[in-house]
């Protein structure tokens, strides 16, 4: 049996828990042992974009000795953008921050090739579905949602398609609406240190999602909380209720609704 | 004079403003999304430009490595040609030079072509202080500067306003008494270029940027769509052309291939409408031409970033890709900067060239770290990780507020164990029961956006609660 260690990310961990419940169920159903790393706190990119170096080097120096520990075959995350963190800013991160902060330059580079390791066992949970077999369950009739991918998801990684990919094996339609490649404004941080651009951004993203609502789309769905956090902020702060979903909660809702159709 | 013109308003100033004109928002959604849509569209549509663009990032970062061999190469060219080389530090530099050379040829009346580094140096300013006569006469800049305003756009200079506006300003400034001014945009454009006729017939002195120097020839190389730089370059009798020194290209090889990214990214053409290219003076036997031809080259601060992290910027070709997709300079525009460069290149150019003191707000401020702008770059400029840099040059001098940067300390400190996540959770529960949520970074979010309670169990919690016994 293939074993799989979780990246819960800290915003599913500490807001979202019901996320992480529901990817491991959809690993569990694809015959996936979970291991859940009770260490992990979070990828530190909050620091890093924000310009605290040294700050994301002891972050990102303790996610790499939590998961080097395990002997998982695959290090699975639950956001698009904690994942590009690791897997595209960590090894330089660290070998920047160790030389500023006068480390030596084997040490850092030691840091860096640590972290080079553990990132080429890291996937995103989409692209992880993307590559699975799908399961063996009648469909079940389809549903309209809209997809907001985070930024990073699209520009780091390059892997939207997976995502959308995955989500049509399971029915989705996926409504359209303008300027969908376009940023939500939440930036980590900057969401705070920049409220003002930031709610803005937010309004645009809501205004141009409410054509994909009007098209019928019951839900927004996406690979990450950072975006859906803020983007439902602001809709619950403006009396909005339309829900929202990580991708790992849909994919869980339409495999118990495609299992219970099979019974 | 600071070596880069600095709005004075403070951020939070020009940010609300630009973010309350209902102009502002209309025309810069229109002008991004469409320059934007033409971008892409001229990719799709031209099969091999993918490698052209990649020799032309290879070529241009050549020259900018080499730019020394290269502008010494460039100079002696010029020279050869009967043309006049000046090499300038600083803004005041180029102002002094350009004065005399008016000064020998009683200049009275100026003309100049669209040039983002005289804006730079406040060409404008310098030579009207000395009572010369200055018209811009590439449209945008024309509108801007009968507004006396700033460029919103690095490459269209007016994108901030309306049709109805520019008929006012004309009717306001340069319409005869009684003269009718239409609202109609091909109307508008026609009565500029009747205005701006006279201006190029009566002109004593041309001055252009220029877009690529070519070393091997010496050849300075302006592109435009509106023609007016042919005009500039033969009509009056003297011609100077104000370069900056990252513009150097060293041959027409390497211009073939780069020469198309502006145009490609900048507006979706395969190459510009106009393309003009100044090689000397009006020769003895030639009747067209100007009589002398000086060439300034610029440094003001772009030495100081060769060699250094930021090296790759200096490959910009003032495209303005990068603004388009930006979604802050898609709000804010390009006088929310508070500098003549805007969006993701303005954001590391301005604190780079102007210093971190005017500037420093740039990076932390204007950026949601989305990466639009490195994908559109045709230059692979690695724009977000140079705004990532500037960032930690600001927390490394200290100007976040003391209270932001502790925050920041002790919540990367605590998250570097488990214990202090632990902790942390624990922290923020009472926080919450006490409703004491309006606190430090967190006040940011809450005055426009609900905020999350942090779960009265969280995911790792209950994976401990159930998996106490080790079966994992």
């Amino acid at each position: 049996m293939a074993k799989a260690a979780l990246f819960v990310t800290c915003l599913v961990d500490l807001f979202e828990p019901q996320t992480g419940h529901a990817a491991v169920e959809v690993l569990d159903r694809h015959g996936w042992q979970v291991e859940v790393l009770g260490n992990q706190t979070c990828c530190g990119q909050f620091a890093y974009n924000a310009g605290h170096l040294q700050e994301a080097r002891a972050m990102a120096q303790h996610f790499v000795e939590v998961f080097e520990s395990s002997d998982a075959d695959a290090l699975i995350g639950l956001s698009g953008s904690c994942t590009a963190m690791v897997i595209h800013e960590y090894p330089d991160l660290l070998r920047r921050a160790g030389q500023s902060r006068g480390d030596s330059s084997e040490e850092s580079e030691s840091w860096a090739l640590r972290a080079q390791a553990v990132g080429e066992r890291l996937v995103e949970f989409g692209e992880w579905l993307h590559h699975e077999e799908s399961l063996p369950l009648p469909a079940v009739k389809p549903e309209t949602v809209a997809v907001h991918h985070g930024c990073h998801m699209r520009r780091i990684l390059g892997s939207t398609e997976e995502t959308d990919d995955v989500l049509r094996s399971y029915g989705a339609q996926l409504a359209e609406y303008p300027d969908a490649e376009q940023c939500c404004g939440f930036g980590g941080t900057y969401s705070m240190t920049e409220p003002v651009v930031s709610t803005k951004l937010a309004d645009a993203k809501r205004t141009a999602l409410s054509q994909a609502k009007a098209a019928g789309a019951s839900c927004l769905v996406s690979g990450d909380w950072g975006c859906l956090l803020h983007l439902s902020g602001r809709m619950q702060h403006e009396g909005d209720s339309w829900p929202v979903l990580h991708v790992a909660e849909w994919i869980n809702q339409r495999e118990k609704m495609s299992a219970k159709k099979g019974e | 004079m600071e070596h880069l013109p600095q709005d004075p308003r403070p951020w939070p100033v020009r940010r609300d403003t630009a973010l309350q004109d209902t102009v502002l928002q209309t025309t810069l959604t229109h002008v991004t999304h469409r320059l934007n849509n033409a971008r892409i569209a001229a990719y799709r549509h031209y099969p091999s430009g993918e490698a052209a663009r990649i020799r032309a990032i290879a070529r241009k970062r050549e020259a900018i490595q080499d730019w020394s061999v290269l502008l010494d190469r460039a100079e002696e060219e010029i020279t050869a040609h009967g043309g006049h080389v000046k090499r300038a530090a600083t803004p005041e530099a180029v102002g002094a030079y350009v004065l005399e050379i008016a000064r020998q040829h009683s200049v009275k009346r100026v003309i100049k072509s669209k040039s983002m580094v005289t804006e730079e140096v406040q060409l404008n300013a310098q030579l009207e202080a000395a009572g010369l006569d200055v018209r811009e006469t590439d449209l945008g800049e024309y509108i801007i500067q009968l507004a006396h305003e700033k460029p919103s756009h690095i490459l269209a200079p007016a994108a901030h306003k309306n049709r109805q506006q520019i008929q006012r300003l004309f009717v306001d400034t340069v319409a005869d008494a009684g003269e009718e001014v239409s609202e109609d945009i091909q109307e508008l454009t026609r009565f500029a270029r009747n205005k701006l006729r006279q201006d190029f017939l009566s002109a004593d002195m041309g001055i252009t940027g220029g877009n690529f120097l070519v070393a091997e020839t010496g050849t300075v190389v302006v592109i435009t769509n509106e023609g007016n730089a042919d005009m500039v370059t033969t009509m009056p009798r003297v011609l100077v052309s104000i370069i900056g020194i990252e513009k150097i290209v060293q041959d027409w090889d390497a211009l073939e291939d780069i020469i198309q990214q502006p145009a490609l990214s900048g507006v979706g053409q395969r190459l510009s409408s106009y393309t003009t290219i100044i090689s000397g003076p009006r020769a003895r036997e030639s009747w067209e031409g100007p009589d002398e031809w000086h060439v300034v080259l610029l440094d003001n601060g772009r030495r100081k970033i060769h060699g250094g992290p930021y090296q790759d910027v200096l490959s910009c070709i003032r495209c303005g890709a990068c603004l388009n997709v930006c979604p802050v300079f898609q709000q804010v525009g390009g006088h929310g900067y508070g500098s003549v460069y805007s969006g993701p290149i303005g954001t590391v150019l301005s604190p780079l060239l102007g210093g971190m003191d005017a500037f420093g707000e740039l990076p932390s401020h204007l950026c949601t770290m989305c990466y639009a702008c490195q994908e559109a770059c045709p230059m692979d400029i690695p724009l977000p990780h140079e705004i990532i840099s500037l960032r930690e040059t600001a927390v490394s001098e200290r100007r976040e507020p003391a209270a932001v940067r502790t925050q920041y300390r002790l919540w990367g400190q605590a998250w570097s164990t488990a214990t202090g996540y632990r902790r942390s959770v624990t922290a923020a529960r009472l926080a919450q029961r006490l409703a004491i949520r309006r606190v430090g970074l967190a006040a940011g979010w809450l005055h426009t956006r609900t905020m999350p309670f942090v779960s009265s169990v969280t995911f790792l919690e209950d994976w401990a609660k159930k998996h106490r016994r080790g079966s994992s």
